[in-house]
């Protein structure tokens, strides 16, 4: 790292670009200058996002928005496309320890409308369809079913449900009525095992009857004689571990990254970035082993730039913990525009982000793991994650990011905020942010700006 | 004590072979609450559940885990420090394992039941209870197309209330357009919607809700020897008929044969605002059976709208 961290928009990472260019930048297959997604992949978001400078950032969003492209390539060259729904983060490791498998996530393309602005038109599409705007904006998945611009059609589809949102369960069973066949897996709602009853330990520091473990376990070995008989090779118990070896070395960085950014004194990488990279767990974008690349040349960076006392955001910025996705990345600008700074997250996946336990039978523990899904669990399980990483990190506020929508949100959010507010005493409030938030931003803008102007103001009591 | 239902789908045969008085909640007089405005996106009947339980604080309240409103009810309901009530699991699948989650939830209910005062269940009682149930839901399900709609969805009610029988009135037989309702909860309030469709020339010959015929579905064998908790368990979970289970195909294979047998030429499809399980549903049933949809939707648990009788005295003209 020999440049000071800034934030570019487009038109500074063609400069940049060709700066590196200069300097000798290597890059993977997919890599490139920004612009090209803007001028073929009609990511016209792009053009109003700020970016980090650093050649680690610049393969971060290539990796991310070559996805689809690199997906066709592995189809042509005849390895097997596994469409894996909802679960977020336990299919994808069974699928990627079998030979000829990539997994991907359909639900991803609840992001295409906001990179192409809507120009894909896939929204007024899926309205078309029946599901319309008060679905979560993951219903942009279902055209892109249909018309095949998008990812390439899976061999195989997968799907949790039982304790799952409600929107992406129609939607996904609307997609099996349009003739897209779905392997269904049960996740039952997790629950306190009551007294007297078999426990087991799950990651997240959560518990779960035994008997809850075991119905998952069995599920899961479905799921696993479903992708063997797509690899031709039978998904073993060596495979799976060594599945959740490699899982776990994507685990481990991720970890080892949002402890450097989110606990260094500023922030060394900007909270988009960082929101793009812990998406990175859910199905290692479609290749795991580049995502360790990526993922330890973020981590370079961040440590160089702590180490140098260089950041892309001053000690100042308000210390925010922010809860689910965001459906316009354009929200993780504004946040740092406006004085705020990431200092933890919840975007709906943190099994995703804990260790798959290694000393018990694979699958075993995979079902565990998947278990300790926030979305399958109780609120509170999940305010209680959140609260406790509030206080580990220092946060001043919290912001609960409101998917269009999405049945979760209908009470989530007052859950966690009361936990919040009871629990830590730290102002949290609850903002909509749809997938392109444009005519929002005054709004959105205000509400974030009270928020740090009352956190500045708790600072100096 | 009295023990509130959240679905039908959570046996009251059960209940009741505690020594306890299951109830729909549905069917419960104060259970429309109405009151102070939704938050976006929240499903009135989830809501009038939640607010039930903090009122009804000498009864319990069993909510469903089949959606997603109804699962996080229970959580507000658990942050306003209702922990006697209960969460059953639903599963949504018909596989071996949902079955075993099925039985297991029903085994909990049992040590939940005791708790708060309930006695071990005989399996003779539990025989008994069964019987009963089935020769009640035997007797409705016969009187579903000869007798009024209201008088039925009374009938129906009142069953779920209290496991009785009540004859519902003969219909009135004429040429009405034949419609099907077909949906989520259909509660008291609502009812008066069926006097409505009448007065437009229609009348619901299949109410297939969730409170209407569909709720009568569970059925039980009696092979010899047969147990009558694994009776239980099968009777419920080989037969629930619901939108949330994946695939949804039992829900249609029920559907099919039953409109055509009643000839029906329209769908009225009914849903509370926020349930996104049956709405994204419009499209399928037009499709899957070649009949119009009329869907409405329910923002509060207390009624409908004079927009909502436009569209059905409009819908039920279009089909004359």
């Amino acid at each position: 790292m020999n440049v000071a961290p800034r934030k570019l928009d487009l038109s500074g990472w063609d400069d940049r670009y060709e700066e590196l260019q200069r300097n000798g930048l290597r890059e993977p297959a997919y890599g490139g200058p920004l612009r090209r997604h803007v001028v073929r992949g009609k990511d016209y978001r792009l053009e109003q996002l700020q970016f980090d400078n650093s050649p680690a950032a610049l393969r971060l969003w290539n990796f991310l928005l070559t996805e689809n492209e690199r997906l066709h390539r592995a189809r042509a060259g005849g390895e097997k496309i596994v469409g894996t729904m909802k679960d977020l983060g336990t299919v994808p490791v069974m699928a990627y320890s079998l030979p000829g498998l990539r997994a991907f996530y359909p639900d991803g393309a609840w992001w295409t409308p906001c990179l192409m602005e809507c120009s894909d038109r896939l929204l007024q599409q899926a309205e078309a369809m029946g599901v319309d705007a008060s679905f979560c904006p993951v219903r942009a998945m279902l055209p892109a079913f249909e018309n095949g611009e998008h990812f390439p059609k899976p061999d195989l589809l997968v799907c949790s449900t039982g304790a799952v949102c409600d929107d992406f369960s129609a939607i996904a069973q609307r997609l099996e009525h349009l003739g897209h066949a779905i392997l269904w897996w049960e996740i039952p709602r997790r629950r306190p095992p009551a007294a007297a009853e078999p426990v087991c330990d799950l990651p997240g520091n959560l518990a779960a009857p035994k008997i809850q473990v075991d119905c998952v376990q069995s599920e899961l070995q479905r799921v696993g004689e479903a992708l063997g008989g797509l690899a031709g090779e039978t998904l073993d118990d060596d495979l799976l571990a060594n599945g959740i070896r490699i899982a776990n070395q994507v685990r481990r960085r991720l970890g080892a990254l949002r402890k450097s950014v989110y606990a260094a004194p500023a922030a060394p990488l900007p909270a988009l970035e960082m929101l793009v990279a812990e998406m990175l767990a859910i199905h290692f974008c479609s290749d795991r082993a580049e995502t360790i690349v990526v993922l330890d040349a973020l981590l370079a960076e961040a440590q160089a730039r702590i180490r140098l006392g260089r950041f892309s955001v001053n000690a100042q910025a308000v210390r925010t913990y922010w809860v689910n996705p965001v459906a316009d990345l354009r929200a993780m600008n504004l946040l740092e525009e406006l004085g705020g700074r990431i200092c933890g997250s919840d975007f709906m996946f943190s099994h995703a982000l804990d260790l798959i336990p290694e000393n018990l039978p694979p699958l075993e523990a995979l079902a565990r793991s998947a278990l300790a899904d926030p979305m399958a669990g109780p609120t509170a399980d999940r305010g209680a994650r959140i609260v406790r990483e509030c206080q580990a990190s220092r946060a001043e506020v919290v912001v609960v990011s409101r998917i269009p929508g999405a049945s979760h949100c209908a009470r989530e959010g007052e859950i966690i905020r009361a936990m919040v507010r009871l629990r830590l005493g730290i102002p949290a409030i609850e903002l909509e942010i749809p997938p392109v938030c444009d005519a929002l931003l005054p709004a959105l803008g205000s509400r974030l700006q009270a928020l740090f102007e009352t956190a500045r103001a708790r600072r100096t009591k | 004590m009295d023990v509130f239902l959240t679905s039908p789908w959570i046996p009251a045969e059960w209940i009741r072979a505690h020594g306890l008085i299951p109830r729909g909640i549905w069917a419960s007089e104060s259970f429309h609450s109405g009151g102070s405005p939704l938050s976006a996106g929240v499903c009135a009947f989830a809501e009038a559940a939640v607010r039930f339980a903090e009122t009804a604080t000498d009864s319990v309240v069993i909510f469903s885990t089949a959606c997603d409103q109804m699962r996080r009810g229970f959580d507000t309901a658990q942050l306003h420090g209702l922990e006697r009530d209960f969460l059953f699991n639903l599963p949504a699948t018909e596989t071996l394992a949902a079955k075993q989650i099925y039985r297991a939830e029903l085994e909990r209910l049992g040590r939940f039941l005791l708790a708060i005062g309930g006695h071990a269940p005989a399996a003779a009682t539990l025989r008994q209870e069964l019987m009963q149930s089935n020769a009640t839901r035997q007797r409705l399900l016969e009187s579903a197309t000869t007798t009024s709609p209201r008088g039925f969805a009374e009938a129906v009610s009142r069953f779920h209330w209290d496991g009785e029988y009540s004859p519902p009135p003969p219909d009135a037989q004429g040429n009405p357009v034949a419609l099907a309702l077909v949906g989520g909860p259909f509660l008291p309030p609502h009812w008066k919607l069926l006097d409505e469709i009448e007065a437009a020339g229609g009348r619901v010959v299949f109410n297939a809700t969730k409170t209407g015929e569909r709720s009568l579905s569970p059925s039980f064998d009696w092979a010899a020897g047969t147990n009558p908790f694994d009776a239980l368990v099968r009777g419920y979970h080989d037969h629930m008929v619901d939108v949330f289970q994946r695939p949804n195909t039992r829900l249609y294979s029920w559907l099919k044969p039953r409109l055509a047998a009643r000839e029906v030429r329209g769908i009225v499809l009914w849903l509370f605002t926020g349930c996104d399980l049956w709405r994204a549903e419009a499209h399928t049933l037009r499709k899957t059976f070649g009949l119009p949809v009329l869907q409405l939707e329910a923002d509060e648990a207390t009624g409908f709208s004079a927009r909502d009788l436009t569209r059905i005295q409009a819908f039920v003209e279009t089909l004359q």
